[in-house]
């Protein structure tokens, strides 16, 4: 049992070859292109949303920072349908491994930041210090800022992975707690099953929010800096 | 690539040639021969319009079909979901119940809001296809209006001796008008100057009139002598006394 509940969190390999890469690789089949004018309703809908989300995310960036944009609207997607297809029973979710999330969250703050420092460097140290702090604080609030500003990457790497790793643990523990009620007492699967399914919108709607904040995060650092 | 790096190697060999070497990848790509298929036969076959049927979601229809002649699909479809059951080839676990409620939650999803999605997308195309058919509307609306004010121009046209016959006639009237004008001028001027030598005629007369007649009365009174008008004058007084003696009588009657 104990084995079983973390068996779906290890990273798939097919004979000793990672099938990760291909797990990751496959959402983008997902997503056609086309060269016509008129599609299918998939591509219309999918062309239609991502433009949607590009353009609410894009407009508070000035120019330096909207040549960002295909990062972060590739990295919005990428997440989002990650997640969405992680729901999917027997799958393997690539958003739970901290070694994912750290490769996408460490090098987009780094740039962000390094940005920043080599082009307004007088804006991008004076983060360091909030507006208005009585003086005998400054030394003190000086390091706390430092340490939130480079606290930042592993937060946004954590907090993706332990929101989703806790997702999908909570929705095995429900299903195991049902497969064991189920020979014991009917009713009560009955409404373990109704929590589960509220689970499920829940798991829905917290794979798709992850990814708005990842980007929205981001981009903020990025509107920070530019 | 490796004409790259004979190209390196040659650049070494003979420092004369390095700057060739920047004309390498040019001479490489100059080498490379496109466009040796065959090209499309014309005209491409169309795409369909609308995907394969499938059943239930997954399935293709003509997989119920290839079945039909020689098994029922269901009675198949049941018999390997028993096996893989029984057998314990799929096992029930707490990933069961986990699936159950995720492709629940789905199937309830596309069922509810599938047609409105699709309506959203048939929505969107039929706005880039209407503003497509508007443009060209617009053009060819444009173009009518165009041929359409020609066509009333060369109408115009044709009308347009009428304006020119009113012009005429306009400047022969004020020619006419002219004329008379003058005209009347002119007779107003010759009648001043007759009118002028008939008064001048009369006024000689009146005064030839009143010159007679002064010397006739200068001649009469000359030729009235002392004697004469003594005598007259006795006469005259005498009439008078008579009449009066006359003019008293009549009264006392």
């Amino acid at each position: 049992m104990n084995e079983n509940l973390f068996a779906s969190f290890i990273a798939p390999t097919i004979l000793g070859l990672p099938a990760a890469v291909l797990i990751i690789l496959f959402p983008p089949l997902l997503i056609p292109t086309s060269k016509y004018l008129i599609n299918n309703r998939l591509i219309t809908t999918q062309q239609w949303l991502i433009k949607l989300t590009s353009k609410q995310m894009m407009t508070m960036h000035n120019t330096k920072g909207r040549t960002w944009s295909l990062m972060l609207v590739s990295l919005i997607i990428f997440i989002a349908t990650t997640n969405l297809l992680g729901l999917l029973p027997h799958s393997f979710t690539p958003t739970t491994q901290l070694s994912m999330n750290l490769a996408m969250a460490f090098p987009l703050w780094a740039g962000a930041v390094i940005m920043g420092f080599r082009s307004k460097i007088k804006n991008a140290l004076a983060h360091f210090l909030p507006q208005g702090t009585p003086t005998p604080l400054i030394p003190m609030l000086v390091i706390i800022e430092t340490i939130s500003l480079l606290i930042q990457p592993m937060a946004l790497a954590v907090r993706l992975t332990a929101n989703i790793t806790a997702g999908h643990l909570l929705m095995h523990l429900i299903g195991s707690a049902t497969l064991a009620m189920s020979t014991i007492n009917l009713p009560s699967t009955l409404i373990i099953f109704t929590i589960l399914i509220l689970l499920t919108i829940l798991e829905i709607a917290v794979a798709l929010i992850q990814a708005y904040v990842f980007t929205l995060l981001v981009s903020l650092y990025l509107h920070d800096n530019t | 690539m490796l004409s790259r790096v004979v190209l390196s190697a040659a650049a070494t060999a003979a420092p004369s040639l390095k700057n060739a070497a920047f004309l390498g990848p040019g001479v490489l790509q100059a080498t490379r021969t496109f466009h040796t298929g065959q090209p499309h036969l014309v005209p491409v076959p169309p795409l369909p319009e609308y995907g394969g049927k499938v059943r239930y979601g997954l399935i293709p229809e003509e997989f119920f079909q290839f079945l039909y002649p020689k098994t029922g699909p269901y009675v198949l479809g049941t018999g390997l979901i028993l096996y893989a059951l029984s057998k314990e080839i799929y096992v029930i676990s707490a990933e069961t119940f986990t699936a159950l409620s995720v492709l629940g939650v789905m199937v309830y999803g596309i069922k509810k809001y599938g047609p409105f999605v699709a309506d959203f997308a048939d929505k969107l195309n039929e706005q880039k296809l209407a503003q497509l058919e508007e443009a060209k509307q617009a053009s060819i609306q444009h173009i009518q209006n165009a041929i359409d004010t020609e066509k009333s121009q060369q109408a115009l046209v044709q009308k347009r001796h009428y304006l020119f016959d009113v012009q005429r006639n306009n400047i022969a009237m004020a020619l006419e008008v002219t004329y008379r004008e003058r005209l009347y001028r002119v007779y107003k001027e010759v009648k001043n100057r007759l009118d002028y030598h008939i008064s001048v005629q009369n006024m000689m007369r009146r005064k030839e009139q009143e010159h007679m007649i002064n010397w006739v009365e200068k001649h009469v009174v000359q030729s009235i002598s002392t004697q004469q008008e003594k005598e007259t004058i006795a006469k005259c007084i005498a009439d008078l006394k008579l009449l009066a003696k006359k003019a008293q009588a009549q009264p006392v009657m």
